[in-house]
């Protein structure tokens, strides 16, 4: 027995020894780094997959073979879900990438750190017209004054439609004038339980999802989310009432709307036939099947203002050197040109995040190829209000989508979700920084 | 205690209830009427995920699932050539043989250790291993990433390897199996004049097949499975590992559910098979070591 | 080598050096067993207990993990006290580990005996039983996402077939937290089943043969003689799961996220919240460290009672 055991020790210790020098020497450079030779390289960190990741490697590689003296690696952040805690944590450890993609609810938590870089002088020269970009683009990139970031992709919600549900229960299609009555009756009529088909879908998971929503909703109605000194809640007002009592009716009145969990399946579930109306992005429009025929729509309006709700993402900076800075600069004032985002979005379907990129000559084609997205280019101009970019807003959000989910599943009423949510988020304001 | 001509000795399965019934083993037993229906509860995520990776994306994306129309095999080939899953397979497996040679040698070292030894500290020593285990990770994930950088460590393998070297799960673990030993075992030994680690080498360890596979098998799966420290220690695409390397499948609102349920498939069948050939062991072992 | 085959009057005279044996054992036992301990000790020091103290440190500060942050001594501990969503997040952990825990051993214990046979196929009923432990949180949650859709779920259609009306399951306020519960049994009992399979195999046969002999049914042999000797096992399992439990957040994360209406929002996940989404990385690590207390207790007691039951059984 002792004598068998000694080989195997010897072999696992060889084993073991080999595998460790092979492990300690893969390393990673880790970032970038400034050579003395003339070549900087600079990272940049992305959660783009499948259709958008293969663009981005391609335009990258296109910017590496002309420019040999700013020479970009990609770095996959794990999913932009998770970016947010990725960057944290490489800021705590010292090692950002140079350019990073980041949601617009994250630039509250990183507007301001010494790590990351302030654009505002930047932007507005000359050359960059900042003007350019859509107004509550600029608002989204913009903390307390600064500009921190860079437009990197813009959406809206819109009205997504099947059309063969519409025909088969004889409902004319949505139209840009349409109300709140004529949303809410038309999903009555496209709700069968016997069939479990619903008109609507909503996602009703309490996150910024089912907030956010809600939020477009608000605004239709006339209402604002904060006092204008961003101290109090304004919600909990007539506005805010009807869009809540609006929710409560069609979910728990009328059962017209299937609640989404939050794992997309209301997505699937409108490829299959069983949802009718959707209000969602175009980020969507590439999941529906071809044998599904789909318009898409402005929003339903309540006064008359068919606001929608925009989440604009941004590409930020971060400090590792003046060499890197500036040649991160560089690159990124190519990658959010007129030009190279006008063919990102010929690649990827994404909106235009630029006006001037409504003018390029591909834009017809942009056109021609992702029908849908028409309208949802047309939507940005009903996007007149935006998101408060504070610290706080993350507790205020959390505090609406708990309590409208409460109302969507006929836990709580309208008047006593948003007295509630209020409340919390009046106190989150309060303690906030 | 039991005879002297039987020192307690793992020598297979029960043959308690084979002893009841020698010669008519050809029925069918009863147990299958309880096991094929867990079993089939447990399969049914595996069934789906077979079903989804053979299904064209778009058949992917209705809801109820339906069965695919033809079965794509080509989702396993796209996986391989459309993107590093090899270079993850290699990455996580250079880690995850590594974690669990060290586990293995360290875990039933310091398990035996607490189980037997008797010196002062080993108490205090013992609940603080098992305090290690008391915070969620969440908490510690940046002072971690902190320590792991002061050793120059970040964005090498060797992050994922070195803070992994032993774990406070593995020592508890083979504690408690160190304890289910008879401790006259050992008495013998050492009145023999064998020292603590001939004990240990040559009559303790060779009983601890069994909780030895289980240990490599849970240690094995633990790497394999681990995202969030790997998400925040690792940035070049060239050491991402497998969990990491799924998550470029899964985007934020499009996810190609075929081609996704197809690397996982792929991913989890070195644990699988790494269990069949643990299971192999338990036997190996407990026929080798019979009475000495 | 066997050591049966010494003769007994090997052992030293008891009237002259027994002092200095006992000392001499005493100073190789503990030489051996700190030699035994001390890699393990070092490594997990530095990669669990340092990290451990940083963050209780930070438990007393209003910090946001980036920027330095401010002393505040105990306030945000004084806050938890007066937490309304952090009593019900406790609330809902306690609720979930005393039905999980108890549910996931016995359930495992059950299985693992009734696997520990030789049958046709056993390899393969192992395997199934393992395969849940393999499967990602994601997969898993996906699976059971769907299999207990209210609306179009498997679970709901078996209901309706013996005319039992749709339930809400993740929808429903009353129903979310019981079927996580159900959803990470589902995945935990691969799990206890190995373990306790590994401990199973270690019973000598022989005890079992004289119960049998004395008339004992298969029945009450297990219990009686099978049960007690997995005592260890089972302490293992009572402490992990309930540790682990009272730290569930990944299943959570990719199902309920806390809802509905906070009925799912366990202890991690409050914090979870509070230091990613809302900066308060000082609050959360207060958090933590009022569950770190707790678990450290419940640990502490059931280690004591696992000991005061093994010392029965001598």
């Amino acid at each position: 027995m002792a004598s068998k055991s000694r080989p195997v020790v010897a072999v696992a210790l060889g084993l073991l020894t080999t595998l460790c020098l092979s492990a300690c020497s893969s390393g990673g450079s880790g970032g970038g780094s400034s050579k003395a030779g003339g070549v900087v390289h600079i990272t940049l960190s992305h959660g783009y997959t499948d259709v958008e990741a293969k663009e981005i490697t391609r335009e990258v590689a296109t910017w590496n073979a002309a420019n040999p003296k700013i020479q970009v690696k990609l770095l996959f952040n794990g999913g932009n879900d998770g970016a947010l805690q990725k960057t944290l944590a490489n800021m705590a450890a010292g090692s950002s990438p140079d350019i990073a993609y980041e949601y617009g609810s994250s630039m509250a938590a990183l507007a301001g750190r010494p790590q990351v870089d302030d654009l505002t002088d930047k932007v507005n020269a000359a050359s960059f017209n900042w003007n350019d970009f859509y107004s509550f683009e600029r608002d989204a990139a913009t903390s307390s004054g600064k500009v921190y970031g860079v437009p990197a992709l813009v959406d809206n919600l819109a009205l997504v439609y099947n059309k063969k549900l519409f025909d088969a229960a004889g409902v004319a299609y949505p139209t840009a004038t349409w109300s709140w009555d004529d949303f809410r009756s038309a999903a009555k009529k496209l709700t069968d339980s016997a069939h479990k088909q619903y008109g609507w879908a909503y996602v009703a998971d309490g996150s910024e999802d089912t907030t956010w929503r809600w939020l477009a909703m608000l605004w239709q109605a006339g209402g604002d989310l904060l006092s204008s000194d961003g101290t109090k809640a304004a919600f909990d007002s007539t506005a805010g009432l009807k869009a809540t009592q609006l929710l409560h009716d069609m979910a728990v009145t009328d059962k017209s709307v299937y609640l989404d969990q939050g794992n997309g399946n209301y997505l699937n579930l409108f490829n299959s036939g069983k949802i009718a109306m959707l209000w969602t992005g175009p980020w969507d429009l590439s999941s529906i099947n071809p044998d599904v025929s789909y318009g898409t729509q402005f929003l339903p309006a309540a006064e008359g203002t068919h606001s929608s709700i925009a989440g604009p993402d941004n590409w930020m900076l971060f400090n590792n050197g003046a060499a890197r800075e500036q040649a991160a600069w560089t690159f990124l004032t190519w990658l959010v040109s007129t030009q190279t985002h006008g063919q990102f979005t010929l690649a990827t379907g994404d909106l235009p995040t630029r006006e001037s990129e409504t003018k390029l000559p591909s834009y017809a084609q942009y056109l021609k190829k992702y029908p849908g997205d028409a309208v949802f280019v047309d939507n940005l101009k009903n996007v007149t209000k935006s998101r408060p970019n504070t610290k706080t807003y993350p507790q205020v959000s959390q505090a609406i989508g708990s309590q409208v989910q409460g109302v969507l599943i006929g836990h709580t009423s309208p008047q006593d979700a948003l007295k509630a949510a209020a409340q919390q988020a009046d106190s989150a304001l309060a303690s906030g920084s | 205690m039991a005879a002297p001509s039987a020192p307690p000795s793992v020598v297979g399965p029960l043959p308690a209830f084979d002893l009841e019934t020698p010669r008519r083993r050809r029925r069918p037993s009863g147990w299958h009427l309880f096991l094929l229906p867990l079993a089939l509860v447990m399969l049914t995520p595996l069934v789906w995920m077979v079903i989804t990776a053979v299904s064209t994306t778009q058949e992917s994306r209705q809801f109820p699932p339906k069965l695919p129309t033809s079965i794509q095999w080509s989702n396993f080939s796209n996986v391989w050539t459309g993107s590093p899953f090899g270079h993850w397979l290699l990455n996580t497996a250079i880690v995850s043989v590594i974690v669990v040679i060290s586990n293995l040698v360290l875990c039933s070292t310091a398990g035996y250790a607490f189980a037997r030894l008797r010196f002062r500290g080993s108490g205090l020593a013992f609940i603080l291993l098992l305090a290690t285990l008391m915070v969620p990770f969440q908490v510690v994930l940046i002072p971690t990433l902190l320590i792991v950088k002061s050793f120059g460590l970040i964005d090498r393998l060797g992050a994922l390897i070195v803070p992994n070297l032993v774990t406070a799960f593995g020592v508890f673990l083979m504690r408690q199996f160190f304890l289910a030993l008879p401790p006259d075992l050992e008495e013998a030994g050492r009145i023999d004049g064998a020292s603590r680690l001939g004990v240990f080498r040559k009559i303790l360890l060779p009983l601890m097949g069994p909780p030895l596979a289980t240990l490599a098998i849970l240690t094995f799966l633990s790497i394999w499975n681990d995202f969030l420290w790997p998400l925040v220690a690792i940035q070049s695409p060239q050491n991402m590992t497998m969990q990491l390397g799924l998550s470029t499948f899964q985007g934020a609102h499009l996810t190609d559910w075929p081609l996704l349920m197809a690397a996982t498939l792929m991913s989890q069948l070195p644990v699988i098979v790494l269990f069949l050939a643990g299971q192999r062991m338990f036997v190996r072992s407990i026929a080798s070591s019979g009475i000495k | 080598m066997t050591s049966t085959q010494a003769p007994p009057s090997a052992a030293p005279e008891p009237t002259r050096s027994r002092p200095s044996l006992l000392r001499r054992v005493w100073w190789s036992d503990a030489l051996a067993g700190w030699g035994f301990i001390s890699p393990t000790v070092v490594l997990i020091g530095l990669f669990g207990l340092v990290p451990l103290v940083w963050a209780f440190v930070l438990s007393f500060e209003k910090n946001d993990l980036i920027s330095p942050g401010k002393w505040v001594g105990l306030s945000n501990y004084r806050k938890l006290l007066h937490d309304p969503q952090f009593s019900n997040s406790v609330r809902n952990t306690i609720e979930y580990t005393l039905v999980f825990v108890p549910v996931c051993v016995i359930g495992s214990l059950l299985i693992a005996a009734a696997m520990n046979r030789r049958i046709r196929g056993m390899t393969f009923y192992r395997v199934a039983v393992f395969i849940p432990v393999v499967t990602s949180t994601v997969a898993t949650a996906t699976m059971f996402n769907w299999l207990l859709d209210p609306d179009f779920g498997l679970v709901n259609a078996a209901l309706h077939k013996v005319g039992i009306a749709n339930q809400g399951f993740f929808r429903d306020p009353h129903e979310a937290l019981m079927s996580i519960v159900g959803m990470t049994v589902w995945g935990w009992l691969g799990f206890g089943v190995i373990i306790y399979l590994a401990a199973l195999q270690s019973v000598p046969p022989d005890l079992l043969e004289a119960a049998a002999i004395d008339g004992c049914t298969r029945w009450r042999a297990f219990w009686r003689v099978e049960v007690p000797l997995l005592a260890p096992t089972t302490l293992f399992l009572v402490i992990w799961l309930t540790i682990n439990s009272l730290q569930l957040f990944d299943e959570i994360f990719v199902t309920t996220k806390g809802g509905p209406v906070g009925s799912t929002t366990v202890v991690v996940y409050y914090l979870y919240q509070q230091a990613f989404q809302f900066f308060n990385g000082g609050y959360a690590s207060a958090v933590a460290f009022a569950l770190f207390v707790a678990i450290l207790v419940i640990t502490v007691i059931q280690l004591t009672i696992g000991r005061r039951i093994s010392h029965g059984e001598r």
